[in-house]
């Protein structure tokens, strides 16, 4: 079943044109990488998916249907999610109190004035058992701005799976991180997304090859090759293009 | 925090009692001055529900104390036997009307913009108040509208003297009020205006409705300012464009600067010492509103975190849970 | 009032005065914004002040031309005292700060000029060199509202010419898009920050000595004058000088020709239309940033 449809994207920024008509097919229960050199596009299809841009041309489906100029919030609430490659975590609120806002908008409870926030012991139970699954349950009173760059990385990774999402799209989450954090931050992913469909954008190769079961390849914002990673691997004008950064 | 929640209790329950017998051991001038400061102590909370928890700076905020001192006057004026509740309902529900309107053209913008939107906005009804001499009375304002005790509530008479009636009404109300927004504070819709104040955009990627929710505490804010300002009119007997002017606008800002926008209780103190001060230096000189001015800068440059930050922590850590800004 | 054809193009006339008077301050706040990212609610204070420091000169000395200069210098001055002993402190606080400092300030110079000058209007006589009227297509104008009309010209004219011929212009221009490069090529930023704000006091400074005659001074013009050109920033579009200076324009001209239709909903259009941008576009006629 196709989850999500990108169907000729163009984006062009005042005069400045970034994407050339992308075309991609997302099968539901998928891992799917999209890589490709800096500047590519990469991230601007993911802000056109997620609603921070609208496209120039083009329409993107989710779920069979028409999302395109959606607000952020609404594609959100039917069962999308990001995460950002620059961590965009809540800096002074504590690592409990972030994973409880994705679990209070998933379930409803934004606009809720009666409730007792301490007393919904659901909610509780919910963010603990996220909290868990990105171990960092022990950490939950800490400020999380004053955690460690490995934790918030994994913060902003349980954020975007708080929500429940049908489909988690991934910014560069291994960013900055050493050779450890990258095989902790690997089980992680795997972890948080079994049975759900999975969007990761990435340069480190050793993190696509272990998850991906397609790739993407974009160069100048058009896609260059779309496959399983074998064929990418073996791909000439993949191999010509973009010479894989391989993390030392 | 968790057991301090009795200690709370207690001390919440001791302030109630003691300012409910207060007006048996206060002289009628000091009754009145705890009347004011009562109003505007949920006036400048109100304030600080916009700047403190949402982080919108407003300089026109006296558009809904104004409004619901108006609504009151006229109410009153204009409708015989209306139950003194009755009023101050009306008021509030067109003062966050209101709110609701010019909110709606405010929120989708930030920082700077919002606040000159809400001066302008501020500036309209002003005028419009100045100018629609017949209804509003223009700088003459409206007055002698408040019936002579017993005081009709509506659901009950008060039968004190009026200056006490007209306190046990205005702290009654206000206490109320103040329970209502301190619980606000504890609700999941409390949590979102805290989430979208710390990170705007992740929360709009998590799902909220940043505007819509923007919208609403604009909404709540106005409401209780409109209600402060109707108990200001059932209280002064007079009600001008002085209460809906930028001056107003100001006077809010200060108190809830003064106390602290760090906190729930902060404008609440902010009130206290800001009509006390006032007070006391408009007995001294004329150019009281100078000094003021002058003192808001220096807060502003030196003691942002206002006079609540002079209080011992552990006193602090009682009631007051830091909101992390 | 016969509504004649000479009616309407004197009220006209008015608007396009006040309009361009409008721009002239309008374009001193728009372009601090635009560089040092601070809308200063203290210009317009800056304005009134300039109009009560001319109407002073002009009493004691009875020289208006001493005035046009002395005013504007003595704001400046001013300008730059609070751009670095408050503006800069408050800086690392945020936006927020910047603003209640402003206003703050705002405040003060208002409550000064109520104790200086006294809560009252003072009009001010047009200098005797200014004075009387102009005939022309069966007209007759005085002639104070053109040397207004001209002198703003002549000021944007100077303006403009600085701004793009001039390594000052051009320095000024590149901090509008880009601080932090600046700081890198080794231009002392936080001094190119007390210049500007400083000029843009003093040329509001200036704009008030112009208008003292034309419009008298009174203890709300500051804040009169701060929301319409509020006004016009919003209907121009933040950080266009295109949109503030059709938007002055067209703000002038709607007051003029709401006070002649119908005065006592005058400032209602202003407003209208301002909440009418807001729906329809905006970011403003012209703008782009927000």
């Amino acid at each position: 079943m196709v989850i999500m449809e990108l169907r000729d994207l163009h984006k062009d920024f005042s005069g400045l044109k970034v994407l050339f008509g992308i075309n991609l097919l997302l099968q539901k229960g998928e891992k799917h990488a999209i890589i490709g050199p800096n500047g590519a596009g990469k991230s601007t299809i993911f802000n056109l998916i997620t609603g921070k841009y609208t496209p120039s041309q083009g329409k993107v489906f989710f779920k069979g249907k028409d999302i395109t100029g959606y607000l952020p919030n609404e594609i959100t609430r039917m069962g999308l999610a990001r995460s950002f490659q620059i961590t965009n975590i809540f800096r002074t609120m504590t690592v409990f109190e972030n994973v409880r806002n994705a679990v209070l908008s998933k379930n409803n409870a934004r606009l809720d004035v009666f409730s007792r926030l301490s007393k919904m012991n659901g909610i509780v139970e919910e963010t603990e058992r996220i909290l868990s699954q990105i171990d960092l349950l022990e950490r939950k009173n800490e400020m999380a701005g004053e955690l460690a760059h490995g934790h918030q990385r994994a913060m902003e990774i349980g954020l975007t799976i708080a929500t429940d999402p049908e489909l988690i799209l991934l910014d560069e989450p291994t960013a900055g991180m050493s050779t450890e954090e990258t095989k902790e931050a690997i089980k992680l992913i795997e972890r948080v997304s079994t049975g759900r469909t999975l969007v990761i954008v990435e340069h480190d190769m050793e993190v696509v090859f272990s998850l991906a079961h397609r790739i993407t390849v974009i160069y100048y914002g058009q896609v260059l090759a779309s496959g399983p990673p074998e064929e990418i691997r073996n791909d000439q004008r993949v191999k010509d293009a973009y010479l894989g950064e391989e993390k030392e | 925090m968790r057991n301090s929640t009795p200690l709370r209790i207690v001390i919440g329950i001791a302030v109630i009692v003691l300012l409910l017998f207060a007006p048996r051991v206060l002289t009628i001038v000091q009754i009145r001055m705890a009347n004011e400061i009562a109003y505007f102590a949920l006036f400048a909370v109100s304030y600080n529900f916009l700047f403190g928890y949402a982080g919108l700076l407003s300089f026109g905020h006296a558009s809904y104390f104004g409004l619901g001192a108006y609504t009151t006057a006229l109410s009153l004026k204009h409708v015989a036997g209306m139950p003194l509740l009755a009023s101050i309902a009306l008021g509030g529900l067109v003062g966050a009307a209101g709110g609701a309107i010019i909110g709606f053209f405010c929120v989708r913008r930030k920082g700077a913009y919002f606040a000159l939107l809400t001066l302008a906005f501020n500036q309209f009804l002003w005028a419009t108040a100045w100018k629609w001499h017949k209804v509003t009375g223009g700088e003459d304002g409206i007055g002698k509208f408040v019936p002579k005790s017993p005081l009709n509530l509506g659901i009950a008479t008060l039968d004190h003297n009026q200056v006490e009636g007209m306190y046990y009404l205005t702290l009654t109300v206000v206490l109320l009020c103040l329970a209502a927004g301190w619980y606000l504070t504890k609700t999941p819709f409390g949590n979102t205006i805290k989430a979208i104040k710390v990170n705007e955009e992740r929360a709009d990627f998590l799902g909220y409705q940043v505007n819509r929710s923007k919208l609403l505490i604009f909404t709540i804010a106005a409401f209780f300012a409109a209600i402060a300002g109707s108990l200001f009119a059932l209280f002064q007997d007079f009600v001008a464009t002085s209460s809906i002017d930028l001056g107003m606008s100001t006077q809010v800002l200060f108190m809830a600067f003064l106390g602290g926008t760090g906190s729930f209780f902060g404008p609440i103190l902010g009130a206290v010492i800001y009509v006390y001060f006032t007070d006391w230096v408009s007995s001294l000189t004329n150019r009281w509103e100078f000094i003021l001015g002058v003192l808001f800068i220096l807060l502003v440059l030196y003691f942002h975190r206002g006079f609540i930050g002079l209080i011992p922590t552990k006193v602090k850590a009682i009631f007051v849970t830091q909101k992390g800004s | 009032m016969e509504l004649t054809m000479s009616t309407l193009l004197i009220y006209a006339l008015h608007g396009l005065v006040y309009g361009m008077l409008l721009f002239l301050v309008a374009s001193g706040l728009t372009l601090v914004f635009g560089m040092m990212d601070v809308l200063n609610i203290a210009h317009a204070a800056f304005y009134m002040l300039g109009a009560y420091f001319g109407y002073t000169v002009v009493l004691a000395t009875g020289n208006f031309w001493l005035a046009l200069i002395a005013a504007p210098i003595a704001v400046g001055l001013l300008g730059a005292l609070v751009e670095r002993y408050f503006l800069k402190k408050v800086h690392i606080h945020g936006h927020a700060f910047e603003l209640l400092i402003t206003f703050g300030v705002f405040f003060v110079i208002g409550e000064v000029v109520k104790w200086v000058w006294g809560n009252f209007p003072r009009p001010m006589d047009v200098p005797s060199a200014l004075a009387g009227s102009i005939k022309f297509i069966g007209l007759t104008y005085p002639f104070y509202r053109f040397f207004i009309l001209f002198f703003a010209l002549l000021v944007l004219a100077v303006l403009a010419y600085v701004f793009f011929k001039t390594r000052l212009g051009m320095t000024i221009r590149a901090a509008v898009s880009d601080t932090q490069m600046l700081s890198a090529l080794g231009i002392n930023v936080p001094r190119l920050f007390l210049y500007v704000f400083s000029g843009g006091a003093a040329l509001a400074g200036l704009a008030g000595v112009v208008a003292a005659p034309f419009l008298s001074t009174y203890p709300g013009m500051g804040l009169d004058m701060m929301v319409d050109i509020f006004v016009v920033v919003v209907i121009g579009g933040f950080g266009s000088i295109m949109g503030a200076f059709l938007a002055s324009l067209m703000i002038g001209e709607l007051q003029s020709f709401g006070i002649l239709f119908i005065p006592q909903l005058a400032l209602v259009f202003q407003f209208l239309l301002m909440a009418l941008v807001l729906i329809s576009r905006p970011t403003g006629l012209f703008g782009e940033k927000v």
